[in-house]
């Protein structure tokens, strides 16, 4: 199978035991890769009774059959697991190497089960694989561990470090992976689960080896794959220039930017933070994921060192959420976050929820609006479960739920919001009540159709229409987190590119609609997952401010979410019962009925 | 923007840029298991809230009988695409292509950029489940697929991108036609024109 390497690891902590079986075809195309195949894998063998820290929980490392391609941004990987922080199923993702070096060394995907007695470090390269111990590397923070790893390597220039740092082993809810010391798989707490797994990093290595079905069609392909992208501004000149933090302004234009634990939906200070901003203050170079014709990251510097970032929703969660628009303390936040395997986003919005329940006596936990020093002492402090931050590194949720103060938490299903205010878009907030890991931006974003107008600038007021395509849009949102290729690509290179690469590459055709099919399989597989953990309807909701208050100003002034219908009409466009559920011919349409 | 104001919109733009005759093409936008279609007989350029009928997209009901005769072909390629919303018109010159060649493949930049190839798919009678079929199928690797001798059917996510095709396809069509009335030899410009065949 091109696409695929046709194999998977299974590494049992416990017991030492590695074994390596083949990977199904038709799990391969019904799934795809990455997410979806994590997805079917955690369903499979996670059952409600295995808690996130139990050694029964899996912790799944998947590539997509495009990863490590020709295809233009495809260097990604995910790792699924039971979340710590939500409870739901959740994988995260990112563009690092290990993804790609991890199929160059002969695999798909690793199982990691069970729970080593001390600490270790899989190493998996064209040999085999194997355990080795870590003792030394527990508690080195993310930076050095990488050094370090890579330093043993035969090669380091073909090999890739993902690792935890202090976070994960001190099991923060919201820690990370992080991969290649900056790209972070950041969400819901997979490094949590690492940490608890006494797994410090898994270190790949590969020559690359990959071959398409049909070279010739794959290179005309990608070729006007990468035409595509040359000719959008938004992935030619706006996010190479800026990064994602070209978003700063084009968001707080629509009134889309919330600031102060989203009791503001503008940021006073917007000029401090601006991408453009950034670019002149901070920004040393450019920087691209393997791969990655559009390179949205950057180098960036400030007076206290050196490091990646801070793209938007960082720049966002550790700045204007928290009140604060000192940019240089808001890098140094993020590089903190990346040394320290945090996931940026989490840690902000739990800081600015302390901070909230601070301004209003609820409760002290050390952090004041505006106040870079506490908000940078918070981070560390979270990394480490000390002080404060030991209730911080719970999450907003079980943080502001211990002070009586839950509906100050702007989370859903405990996973904190990006950088979207919902009451000024029109089904973002159903997108962040419905996203099956919990209030994720990523799930189905509708910054495209709603802010940047891809394909076409839609109503964003809420108008009937949006629901169906918010649904599009999870659906191939979860075909691109399989795949192995980066969202920001799908700004430009449309799901008939991808199809067209999936054929050349595999030798198996595929359409667009197989892309959709698989995305709506992938999300109701995941629906099925969190139903069985006991979510009902009642969790696909969000904190009331966002369905009560309306904006007090800017171009969405006294706007609110009007979650009720819209989830309605959501629940019977997907062919879901009243309550949420899957309609038994929805299932069978899909192939997952039991 | 309301729905009825996007469905109005369009079909006004379809109608004064040539590329459906007074009372010809229509225009339908899935929602969930509901369409909503521009009734039958109406005038794209004059649509008002009763040329915008809502029927089922598995199942039939009342609205059927409103609804545009090309229903059941909106309806198959609703159900085998993921096409949230078409557009069905009447590209003059595209459709005389058509009516000499297997497929359209533009020529001009924008064109080849957008489109690279369109299908031609050969049906007589313009309502049929056959044809119903076929303009489904072709749409399942293709945005939008010319029916021999008589229009073309596009898909998107919005009406708008839908609209698009159809007036980018019309703009090629004119290129070739332009083209070829002029005679000689064409200069290439583009890097892999050989391969928009296999598109």
């Amino acid at each position: 199978m091109g696409g695929w390497v046709g194999k998977i690891a299974r590494i049992n902590l416990s017991t030492g035991k590695i074994s390596v079986e083949d990977l199904p075809q038709k799990t391969a195309v019904d799934y795809l890769g990455g997410r979806g195949l994590g997805a079917r894998i955690l369903y499979d063998e996670v059952g409600p009774s295995v808690e996130p820290y139990s050694p029964d929980n899996l912790l799944i490392f998947t590539t997509g059959p495009l990863t490590g391609t020709k295809a233009p941004s495809s260097s990604r990987f995910s790792v699924t697991t039971k979340s710590p922080l939500t409870g739901t199923i959740l994988d995260s993702n990112c563009g690092g190497k290990a993804g790609l070096r991890l199929k160059d060394a002969g695999y798909d995907a690793l199982i990691i089960s069970g729970k080593a007695a001390k600490p270790v470090c899989i190493i998996v390269d064209e040999k085999g694989i194997k355990i080795q111990d870590a003792g030394q590397l527990w508690g080195k923070d993310v930076n050095e561990t990488t050094d370090i790893l890579l330093g043993q390597a035969a090669n380091p220039l073909t090999a890739s470090v993902a690792c935890i740092g202090p976070a994960g082993e001190n099991l923060v809810r919201f820690a990370a992976v992080i991969n290649d010391k900056s790209k972070a798989v950041g969400r819901g707490g997979v490094g949590a689960v690492m940490g608890s797994k006494n797994l410090k990093a898994v270190v790949t290595s590969g020559e690359s080896k990959q071959i398409a079905a049909d070279q010739e069609t794959l290179d005309f392909i990608v070729y006007e794959a990468r035409k595509v992208i040359k000719q959008s501004p938004i992935t030619s000149i706006g996010l190479p220039t800026y990064g994602t933090s070209a978003l700063v302004r084009v968001m707080d234009m629509m009134g889309a930017f919330p600031s102060y634990n989203f009791t503001e939906s503008i940021f006073e200070h917007l000029n401090d933070i601006s991408g453009e901003m950034l670019r002149e203050k901070l920004f040393i170079k450019q920087k691209a994921c393997w791969g990655c014709p559009i390179g949205c990251k950057r180098e960036t510097k400030t007076a206290n060192g050196t490091g990646e970032g801070p793209e938007y929703e960082s720049l966002w969660a550790l700045g204007p959420e928290c009140g604060i628009h000192d940019l240089e303390a808001i890098a140094d936040a993020n590089y903190l976050c990346n040394r320290l395997g945090l996931d940026t986003i989490s840690t902000g919005v739990t800081i600015g929820c302390a901070m909230e329940l601070e301004k209003r006596g609820i409760a002290d936990e050390g952090v004041r609006f505006g106040d870079a020093k506490s908000m940078l002492k918070a981070v560390g402090d979270i990394a480490y479960r000390r002080n404060h931050g030991d209730a911080l590194a719970e999450g907003s949720r079980r943080m502001a739920e211990k002070h009586g103060a839950k509906e100050f938490a702007m989370q859903a299903k405990s996973m904190e919001f990006p950088a979207y205010e919902p009451r000024a878009m029109g089904v973002q907030g159903l997108s962040f009540a419905t996203s099956n890991r919990g209030g994720c931006h990523l799930r189905g974003n509708m910054l495209g159709p709603e802010m940047l107008g891809v394909p076409k600038i839609v109503d964003h007021s809420g108008a009937t229409g949006t629901v169906g395509l918010l649904i599009y849009h999870q659906h191939i949102s979860a075909a691109f987190d399989s795949l192995g290729v980066c969202k920001f690509a799908g700004f430009a290179v449309s799901d008939e590119l991808l199809a067209r690469m999936m054929t050349a590459i595999t030798g198996i055709e595929f359409v667009p609609q197989n892309l959709h099919h698989a995305g709506e399989r992938i999300w109701n597989l995941e629906r099925l997952y969190n139903l069985r953990e006991g979510f009902t309807s009642k969790d696909d909701t969000l904190p009331k401010r966002l369905m009560e208050e309306p904006l007090k100003d800017g171009p969405a002034k006294g706007r609110v979410v009007k979650l009720a219908p819209q989830l309605e009409e959501y629940y019977r466009y997907r062919g879901w019962d009243a309550n949420g559920v899957p309609k038994k011919e929805k299932l069978k349409q899909l192939g997952l009925e039991a | 923007m309301s729905m009825l104001e996007e469905f109005q919109r369009i079909g006004r733009d379809l109608f004064l840029s040539g590329l459906v005759s007074s009372h010809g093409g229509n225009m339908s936008v899935r929602m969930g298991d509901r369409v909503l279609i521009t009734h039958r007989g109406s005038q794209l350029g004059q649509i008002t809230e009763e040329d915008v009928v809502e029927t089922g997209l598995f199942d039939n009901d009342s609205g059927i009988m409103l609804a545009s005769s090309e229903t059941p072909v909106h309806r198959t390629i609703y159900m085998q695409t993921s096409g949230l919303a078409i557009v069905h018109a009447h590209p003059k010159v595209a459709v005389a292509l058509s009516l000499f060649e297997d497929e359209i493949i533009p020529i001009d930049n924008e064109g080849s950029y957008l489109l690279h190839k369109v299908p031609v798919i050969a049906s007589e009678i313009a309502s049929g489940t056959a044809m119903a079929g076929i303009v489904a199928e072709s749409l399942q690797k293709y945005k939008i697929t010319m029916v021999r001798g008589h229009g073309c059917f596009a898909i998107g996510q919005v009406l708008e991108e839908a609209y698009q095709w159809v007036s980018c396809l019309e703009e090629s069509a004119l290129v070739i036609y332009y083209s070829r009335t002029l005679g000689g030899q064409m200069k290439e410009f583009r890097k892999n024109a050989d391969q928009y065949k296999k598109w």
